[in-house]
């Protein structure tokens, strides 16, 4: 059998180019920047107005209940936020007197292991075979005051949504690797 | 169960089949001077010196009710929770005949955990060091080669170590290593009165939210329940920004929530509350406000506690359990040496609540309160700023005030016991008065001659 052109395949849940690849990098290193720059508001331009951002907490459980380790939705969680309520939480900073982060944290946002794929529609109806589902890896590290430290590790599961103005993004789910936090308070976002 | 402590200088060779702890190893403060409830002084030598916090574990934490979980945690014989009394790592369990006990989580053979989960279901407690086995009921179950012991050994004398007395009330589990103690709901007193006004809502009573937020703090516990107890004062300064936040104008708080009035409860077991009672005075969610029916409550409670403890404030039960009753927050603050806690803390929901109003009790706690609330780091931060600098020569020396409302305490008429102004450190007093005798009473464990294996 033979065609006289390639037949248009599907990208549905299809590994990325190595251009969209770049692309998403550039993105995440766009909003690491933003984040250690203390400039959310900005970073909130990179979010979905219909945004869901989730941390669960996680819990030590025994081998053959590990299926429970990760907090349900509506259980316990660091973050389980939409864009307005990310907004609010930012607000505060604006005010002067959130003490936690004045004088304010220095901080460094490492992104990495980035695997970028489309999204398959059929997984994901809200979404389209433009959008990318990516998971990365997250080294956050906060010094504070004189010798305060911590360093946060942890993975995030995105959904990209691609908009004439980029990429934003629509779904992240933070998973922390620490079940009891090893810090003070979370002032910073991931 | 516990060592033998003998009295200092006696010099008796201990008989076989028994161990004596010399007393040389839990030498005792008196702390009499160090904590002035008439004159509202503390050294704050109270937070940093290790000789004290092993005198507060053998003698605050092992003789007092302490909390350990929420009835809602345990639905099924196996359905267990670990955690902390003090320093003591514990397993809080169903057992077959549906008793919530706890356990010492540690193996009498080589003393590793029997249980390293944090919670789960399970048939039984196995020590991953060399295989003994222990029952829901704490009873050994098996020992591995249980021949290459003498005839001598009886397993029903090496079950697990259990905490004597476990009682809860309205939902809340407390335990206590304290043989004779006296019981949970008297001890709390007119405390439960306003225990009440968090707990007591209707006939169901509350739930759980699934998980634990669980996080370190570098200060001593006793700053986190001394203020959960005494202290609505930070409130205008600490949670500056989030006040600002919640306000409608997004600007500054009202002066009507700034200048608040209200009312403080202490007693002489250490416990504390304080609440304003200006009719506005709600942070919460608005779903969870236009839910709660206020003339049921009113019937149910009383307008004194509606109009006051049921819709804001603070609480501590001494020593180390606190609540926020407009967010359901629950929480215990694990002692973890001088310098250190550890913070956990639930979300308890009415029962009665529908799935709505449940999830915006949850998101309002999560977004104000835990470590990533926009009010709670800010009281991790202060806590940690306070204990950094404590161990300074000079800094430690010098006394720390407690003075607000002092000679204020009265009983008003309106709300039990004894009631202070809303801004005071009465609850305070009367927390560090309670931590200064019971730090200078011997407990249950000193006189006593207890061995191993009676």
């Amino acid at each position: 059998m033979s065609t006289s052109t390639e037949p248009t395949r599907s990208r549905a849940g299809a590994r990325a180019d190595r251009d969209t690849h770049f692309e998403v990098e550039q993105f995440y290193y766009e909003e690491a920047d933003l984040l250690d720059a203390g400039r959310y508001t900005d970073w909130l331009d990179l979010l979905a107005d219909d945004l869901d951002y989730w941390m669960p907490t996680r819990t030590n459980r025994l081998r053959r209940q590990q299926a429970l380790s990760v907090a349900a939705r509506g259980e316990a969680a660091f973050y389980d936020e939409t864009r307005e309520s990310l907004a609010w939480r930012i607000r505060r900073f604006d005010s002067g007197m959130a003490w936690a982060e004045d004088p304010p944290s220095r901080t460094r946002h490492l992104v990495t292991n980035v695997l970028v794929r489309h999204i398959d529609p059929e997984e994901n109806a809200d979404f389209t075979e433009d959008d990318l589902l990516v998971r990365s890896a997250f080294l956050v590290y906060r010094n504070r005051l004189e010798r305060e430290e911590n360093v946060f590790a942890g993975g995030r599961t995105d959904i990209l949504r691609r908009t004439p103005d980029g990429l934003r993004v629509a779904r992240r789910t933070i998973l922390l690797d620490q079940s009891t936090l090893q810090a003070k308070n979370i002032s910073t976002f991931f | 169960m516990t060592s033998t402590i003998e009295p200092q200088g006696a010099a008796t060779p201990a008989p076989r089949g028994t161990l004596r702890r010399p007393a040389d190893l839990a030498r005792n403060i008196d702390v009499s001077g160090l904590v002035d409830t008439e004159g509202g002084l503390l050294d704050r030598v109270i937070f940093t010196d290790q000789q004290l916090y092993r005198q507060e574990l053998r003698r605050v934490f092992a003789p007092s009710w302490l909390f350990l979980a929420h009835t809602d945690q345990f639905h099924k014989p196996g359905d267990f929770f670990t955690t902390y009394m003090g320093e003591d790592p514990v397993i809080v369990t169903l057992d077959r005949d549906r008793r919530i006990r706890a356990y010492l989580n540690s193996c009498r053979h080589r003393g590793a955990r029997v249980c390293r989960a944090e919670s789960g279901t399970t048939r039984n407690f196995t020590c991953t060091y060399h295989g003994w086995s222990f029952n829901l009921d704490g009873s050994l179950a098996s020992v591995p080669n249980k021949d290459g012991y003498t005839e001598d050994f009886s397993a029903d004398q090496w079950g697990l170590v259990e905490v004597p007395h476990v009682e809860s009330y309205h939902g809340l589990i407390f335990g206590t290593w304290n043989p004779q103690p006296v019981p949970l709901r008297e001890s709390l007193g007119d405390m439960a009165w306003y225990m009440d006004a968090m707990l007591d809502h209707d006939e169901q009573g509350t739930v759980v939210v699934g998980g634990v937020h669980k996080w370190v703090l570098e200060g001593n516990w006793k700053l986190a329940a001394e203020q959960f107890a005494t202290d609505w004062y930070h409130v205008n300064m600490s949670h500056a920004s989030a006040l600002m936040v919640l306000a409608p104008s997004g600007k500054k708080p009202k002066d009507e929530v700034v200048h608040r009035t209200g009312r403080q409860y202490s007693d002489g077991n250490g416990n504390g509350a304080g609440f304003p009672v200006h009719p506005k005075n709600r942070f919460d969610a608005r779903t969870v406000h236009e839910w709660m029916d206020y003339d049921a409550l009113r019937a149910r409670l009383g307008e004194a506690r509606v109009e006051g403890p049921l819709t804001n404030g603070h609480a501590t039960v001494f020593p180390n359990f606190s609540y926020l009753p407009v967010n359901g927050s629950i929480r215990v603050w694990h002692p973890k040496g001088p310098d250190r806690m550890e913070v956990w803390a639930w979300t308890i929901v009415d029962k009665s609540m529908p799935p709505e109003v449940r999830e915006a009790q949850r998101l309002y706690n999560l977004r104000t309160f835990g470590p990533s609330g926009i009010f709670e780091q800010d009281d991790g931060e202060n806590w940690s700023e306070v204990q950094a600098i404590s161990h300074g020569f000079i800094t430690n020396g010098v006394a720390l005030n407690y003075q607000m409302g002092l000679g204020s305490e009265r009983e008003d008429g309106r709300y039990p016991g004894t009631t202070s102004e809303l801004y005071s450190d009465a609850a305070g007093r009367a927390f560090y008065g309670r931590w200064r005798e019971l730090m200078n009473t011997p407990a249950w464990h000193e006189p006593a001659m207890r061995s191993t294996n009676e």
